[in-house]
């Protein structure tokens, strides 16, 4: 085998112009090499350069306001591809260096056909006419596992599912046999059985093509399941590089410790979960791991809600007098003990969501009950729910949407206290506001400033406070940590984990993340197309799963790095 | 397909009764009594007391509102009261000369336009780029009644390239002679905005995820361009075509005044100058039926550029 | 409640999002000078308005088309031909000057039998010297010293020319106005109009999207059948068979339709964000705490789309200045007794095939030199307001 790498990356360094005086640094000198026939990651959470380093390999930079430094080369058989004319570049792109991207349906261009989009590129690449390239794009469809491709070689990308539609622009990246496969968080918006089922497909082609992969993840788990060799990287650099093996059992950089740390585990349940700052203070690495938390039910637990047979059904008009009806909650019950943590896990469409939302009457009840403590929600007037509406609070999945941008932190706070008559007046209140800011970790400044000047961790922090001003008895964490970097993640599900202890609050942890609900959860209810499958203690669950749906998706989950 | 413009002709229903009671309440209860207006200066009680029966202004609402919907559905909506002539002789005459003149303008306007936008766009940035919109930005801040007027002036009257004005009886006399002129001061109008709004469209889809799918398929820009970018940007194009229609009427009904045109424009403007109801009510109603059968022509059009949109 | 927020040491409020706004506006150089002529425009209005400068705008103060002067001095021999054999409207242009002894009678006279439309005989008077009118049956009013009379005063006209200027900087109409002067009126009226008129629909729309987005259901049902008629019926035509109903001019006339018939856009652009915004997870958190509607509607989401309103406000603003000029060039705008831009491009229009262009150009440029900074300040608070600039 030929032993000098496929692409070699030389201190590649590339500048964004974000206005006219300032510049942001996305790389700041990076080298590595992609040997042959092998699978390289690029892991490192948002900022840290990985996307920005493919996009220069493929010379698709925004020319606008990006700029590659001179010293900077990227080697590809014998060539800089930093060098190489616009028209060299195209015979590259596609034919010997393909790409696939992170939302399938943004990336395909949603009014032509798929056939039209694959059959493109083969009549570009290989000079094939249009019947030949027809007929090759059937076969494409076929190997990446496209069911019944000469039927849907004519659908638009709207027609198919997500999981299908990574499907369909793998085929076109592969449609010319490339030597290098660069797959930018090709997974991440997808659901975690659709997937496992990516990953395997693109390992398989890889052997069956011998090419090699570029895979670039925020996920260690994900990269550790299909990699040889990993590459972390923070704030524009490379913190470690090593085989996968290497990584995941003597990492030695800090950060790749914490990233591999932060991560809560599936088999054991550590008492807090370590952070980044752990790590990258010098000084001892508190070592918790040891200490296991204690989750599950007890029969003697006070029940502060219980939800009976909740249906929601969404009633679309369709044609003149026609209308459809989607039953996203079907028949869904389960109880909240106090100071416990129910998790609702399930995929998309799954309805987990709607439960939340129709718990909260953000969306009507089709029919159903809801009793916190033993008064129904649901039948009450909106007057008659108005003093129950503080007690159940929820946290959204994205903290840029759920902060009103016009209001400062102290005002959104303070706002609830209002409405409800918490605190005497409004210097009462603010004394509040300020403390809560301290609870959950925000400096005293915060008071005055807007959510744009925060960070996601930090936002999010806030909506925690905002409900926490209500003092509540119920909080449902909507897909709450989902959107945060996964070292922020850890800081936000150690201080619910706090503010639960110190409050007594019953949490409803919605997630599509497996580890994260088994982690937080006391009891895990497993939702299917808007039906519950499955109700277990959270280890039980995972050590001894009843439902084939459970089984199934407990599989599915990516477990990192293991001796193969 | 037969079933979605069936549907959307039902759906119709509605408005067009919105419009129709629209245009009744402003000619029969803003407009005051008619009969003064068309008794002229001297008219008796007598005099004014017939032309109120013969209009039927005496009658109750409802009958009044009745005699209006059945002068839309049978198309006869009297004379006109300052020539006598039979209103839908009118509209059936002005309909041509309009087409002939509106057609080519938004036919020839909307392909310029869109080409100067993708080739303005491709060079987004540039000096080029800013020169073109500063100009356009400076061209639509011009009255286009002064377009009218100096194009009329330097073009027709000072070098005669076009005649001043006139119609014939020939379609190809009136398209090519007298329409030349009309069409190219209607062109020159439109085009500045239109370049301006296509070229934020263009930009807009430029900067989507599948642009960058196809160059990472190594496609040339071109094709880009003129493949991916142009077939999405097409659909806001469309939409804006639909909602600019009226403005175009607008220039276009001042056009036909300028040139004489005999057409729907210039008999409008005619109408109002002499308070002739039955001619403005007749033309409303009927431009309004036309603006929504053109809003389905742009849904079927829309079906054709855009697969996700389903016509059930 | 006041001692709360000086009771707060550590308090300090950041630069809200229109003050990040505002900032980024006078960083950007096109902006301040845009917004700069704007400005010169609107104090040139309020100046007019509260009658500081061309109050005397009416005044003939110079003979007939008296030419521009601002390129040099114009060449007038051949004046005085050219001023007679101008047209018939010049000549009653002066009432006043010399009376006609007969003018009220006639026109009393005219008024009674011909059961016209209320005619004043002051508001006639020397009017109508040519229009005799028919009677049928063979009948006429005739005024017996009407061409004699005519010749009069065509004479006397000559002579009060004698003592007016034969040329001014800008030029002069046909009466002799000041053009600089008439421009200047003129901008106060289409400014006025325009500005006016775009606040009466951004609040009619705004006001009316926000309620059909935030409440869908039968009420947006009901606003999306009123929006439908209004926008099957071409705005101009509109426009037109209002003015045609309505049959009386006035300046507040022509906001009121323009206004009543504009909103459309608005309330379209506005509607689709209450839409979008009705769901954000921030409008749901409100609902969570407990908001009411009105509050979640004007304290929690207007706040975020306001800056639509304004970016619609400034391109209605332009939009009506451009409808007003040409409803009143069509003679359905404002009043005669007012100028403004568009009654200004209809006398051009005459003036321009006998050579006389000056009017047409300080109306044109005028106009062109405000819409260009007033659409180049719209573009420049449209980026500055971008919510995906942050």
């Amino acid at each position: 085998m030929n032993s000098t790498p496929l692409l070699s990356v030389r201190d590649l360094r590339v500048n964004f112009r974000m206005d006219k005086h300032t510049n942001f640094e996305a790389l700041k000198g990076v080298s590595f090499d992609i040997p042959r026939e092998q699978t390289v990651a690029l892991v490192g959470e948002s900022g840290s350069g990985k996307s920005v380093s493919s996009l220069a390999i493929m010379g698709l930079l925004p020319k606008e306001n990006a700029t590659v430094d001179p010293r900077s080369q990227v080697l590809y058989g014998g060539r800089d591809l930093l060098r190489l004319s616009g028209d060299e570049m195209r015979q590259l792109r596609g034919k010997e260096i393909s790409m696939i991207f992170q939302d399938p349906m943004s990336s395909l261009n949603p009014v032509l056909s798929i056939g039209n989009q694959l059959n493109e590129i083969l009549m570009l690449h290989m000079g094939l006419s249009a019947r030949q390239a027809q007929e090759r794009s059937i076969a494409l469809l076929e190997e990446v596992g496209l069911p019944e491709p000469s039927r849907r070689i004519n659908r638009y990308p709207f027609e198919l599912s997500g999981g299908q539609q990574q499907r369909v622009m793998i085929a076109m990246a592969m449609a010319c046999e490339p030597k290098l496969l660069i797959a930018d968080e090709p997974t991440t918006a997808l659901d975690v059985t659709i997937q496992k089922q990516i990953i395997e497909l693109v390992d398989a082609l890889r052997r069956k093509h011998g090419m090699a992969v570029l895979w670039i993840s925020h996920d260690l788990a994900v990269v550790g399941e299909i990699a040889d060799r990993v590459i972390v990287m923070r704030h524009g650099e490379i913190r470690e590089e090593g085989t996968t093996r290497q990584i995941f059992e003597s990492a030695k950089d800090r950060y790749t410790q914490a990233l591999i740390q932060c991560r809560p585990p599936l088999d054991h349940r550590p008492l807090r979960l370590a952070v980044i700052d752990d790590f990258m203070a010098d000084g001892t690495i508190m070592d918790s791991s040891k200490e296991e938390a204690v989750r599950g039910l007890s029969p003697n637990d006070e029940i502060v809600l219980e939800v009976k047979g909740l249906n929601k059904e969404f009633v679309s008009r369709e044609g003149l007098f026609g209308k459809r009806v989607l039953r996203a909650v079907k028949d869904v019950s389960f109880t909240l003990p106090r100071g416990k943590t129910v998790g609702l896990v399930g995929e998309s469409g799954s309805g987990k969501t709607t439960v939340g939302l129709t718990i909260m009457r953000l969306h009507e009840a089709s029919s159903g009950e809801v009793l916190f403590m033993g008064q129904d929600l649901l039948k009450m007037s909106k007057k008659e729910q108005m003093p129950f509406k503080r007690r159940i609070q929820i946290i959204f999945q994205n903290p840029y949407a759920s902060l009103n941008p016009r209001f400062v932190v102290g005002d959104i706070l303070m706002e609830p206290m209002r409405i409800h008559g918490i605190g005497a007046n409004d210097a009462e209140r603010e004394k509040l506001a300020r403390q809560l800011l301290e609870r959950v970790g925000m400096p005293a400044t915060s008071f005055g400033k807007y959510p744009h000047e925060f960070s996601g961790g930090q936002r999010q922090r806030v909506a925690v406070a905002r409900a926490l001003s209500m003092k509540p008895d119920v909080l449902i964490c909507d897909e709450s940590v989902s959107a945060l970097d996964v070292s922020v993640q850890a800081q936000v599900l150690n201080m619910l984990q706090d503010l639960q202890e110190e409050f007594q609050m019953s949490y409803i942890f919605i997630s599509h993340d497996l580890a994260v609900v088994k982690y937080i959860s006391d009891e895990v209810i497993v939702m299917n197309q808007g039906e519950v499958v499955e109700i277990a203690d959270s280890d039980e669950i995972y050590r001894n799963p009843q439902h084939a749906y459970t089984k199934k998706l407990l599989g599915s989950i990516p477990r990192g790095w293991h001796a193969h | 397909m037969s079933a979605f413009i069936l549907r959307r002709l039902w759906q119709m229903i509605p408005t067009m009764l919105g419009v129709v009671l629209l245009v009744f309440f402003l000619f029969n209860f803003v407009g005051g009594d008619p009969a003064y207006l068309l008794a002229g200066k001297i008219s008796n009680k007598e005099q004014i007391e017939n032309i109120r029966t013969q209009l039927g202004i005496n009658q109750p609402y409802y009958i009044q509102l009745w005699i209006f919907i059945k002068q839309i559905l049978t198309g006869d909506f009297g004379v006109s009261w300052a020539t006598n002539e039979p209103v839908s002789h009118i509209i059936a005459t002005r309909i041509g000369p309009s087409l002939t003149v509106l057609v080519p303008i938004l036919i020839i306007e909307t392909i310029v336009a869109v080409l100067i936008a993708l080739a303005v766009a491709y060079v987004r940035g540039s000096l080029t780029d800013r020169a073109i919109m500063v100009v356009c930005t400076m061209a639509m801040s011009v009255s286009l009644l002064v377009y009218i007027i100096v194009g009329q002036y330097v073009l027709a009257y000072k070098f005669s390239w076009f005649p001043v004005q006139g119609w014939g009886d020939s379609f190809a006399e009136n398209l090519f002679k007298y329409s030349a002129l009309p069409i190219l001061l209607g062109v020159a109008v439109g085009l500045a905005p239109n370049t301006r709004l296509y070229r934020t469209f263009i930009l807009d889809e430029i900067n989507q995820d599948y642009v960058r799918t196809a160059r990472a398929k190594g496609l040339s820009e071109h094709k880009v361009m003129l493949k991916h970018v142009l077939r999405n940007a097409l659909i806001p194009i469309i939409t804006n075509l639909m909602i600019y229609l009226p403005s175009l009427l607008i220039g276009h009904f001042l056009i036909e005044r300028f040139f004489s045109i005999p057409g729907i424009g210039r008999e409008v403007i005619l109408a109002v100058e002499r308070s002739d109801f039955p001619v403005i009510k007749a033309i409303t109603v009927y431009v309004a039926a036309a603006t929504m059968i053109s809003n389905l022509l742009a849904d079927l059009l829309y079906k054709a550029v855009d697969p996700r949109v389903k016509l059930k | 409640m006041n001692a709360a927020s000086n009771a707060s040491p550590v308090y300090q409020a950041s630069p809200g999002l229109w003050t990040l706004a505002w900032r980024r506006l006078i960083a950007d150089r096109v902006a301040m000078v845009s917004m700069a002529v704007v400005g010169a425009f609107l104090l040139l209005t309020l100046a007019s308005g509260t009658g500081l400068i061309a109050e005397n705008w009416n005044d003939e103060i110079a003979v007939g088309y008296a030419p521009p002067s601002i390129f040099g001095k114009p060449d007038i021999s051949g004046r005085t031909k050219m001023s007679k054999h101008d047209d018939g409207a010049a000549v009653n242009a002066y009432p006043g000057t010399v009376k006609d002894p007969l003018a009220e009678d006639i026109a009393e006279l005219k008024a009674t039998l011909g059961g016209g439309t209320s005619a004043s005989p002051s508001a006639n008077t020397a009017l109508d010297t040519k229009d005799d009118i028919d009677l049928g049956d063979g009948l006429k009013v005739v005024d017996p010293i009407g061409p004699e009379m005519a010749e009069i005063l065509a004479t006397t006209r000559m002579s009060t020319e004698q003592s007016r200027a034969e040329s001014l900087l800008f030029g002069a109409d046909k009466w002799g106005h000041d053009v600089i002067k008439k421009v200047i009126k003129g901008s106060e009226t289409s400014i006025f109009v325009g500005f006016a008129a775009a606040l009466v629909a951004t609040l009619i729309g705004t006001l009316l999207g926000a309620v059909s987005g935030y409440y869908g259901g039968w009420i947006d049902d009901l606003l999306n059948w009123f929006y439908s008629i209004f926008t099957a019926i071409p705005y101009l035509l509109l426009i037109l068979a209002i003015a045609a109903v309505l049959n009386q001019k006035g300046v507040m006339t022509i906001v009121l339709i323009l206004g009543l018939t504009g909103w459309t856009g608005i309330y379209r652009l506005v509607r689709a964000e209450y839409i979008k915004h009705s769901t954000r997870e921030y409008v749901q958190a409100a609902d969570a705490i407990g908001a009411s509607n009105a509050r979640r509607m004007f304290v929690h989401i207007f706040p975020n789309v306001s800056h639509i309103s304004l970016v619609q406000l400034s391109v209605h603003t332009v939009g009506f200045i451009k409808s007003e000029v040409i409803l009143s060039f069509l003679g359905f705008g404002v009043p005669v007794d007012k100028v403004s831009w568009g009654s200004m491009l209809g006398e051009a229009q005459n003036e321009l095939i006998l050579g006389y262009w000056w009017q047409l150009a300080a109306a044109t440029i005028a106009m062109a030199i405000l819409v260009t900074a007033f659409s180049m300040f719209t573009d420049a608070l449209r980026d500055a307001l971008d919510p995906k600039i942050k």
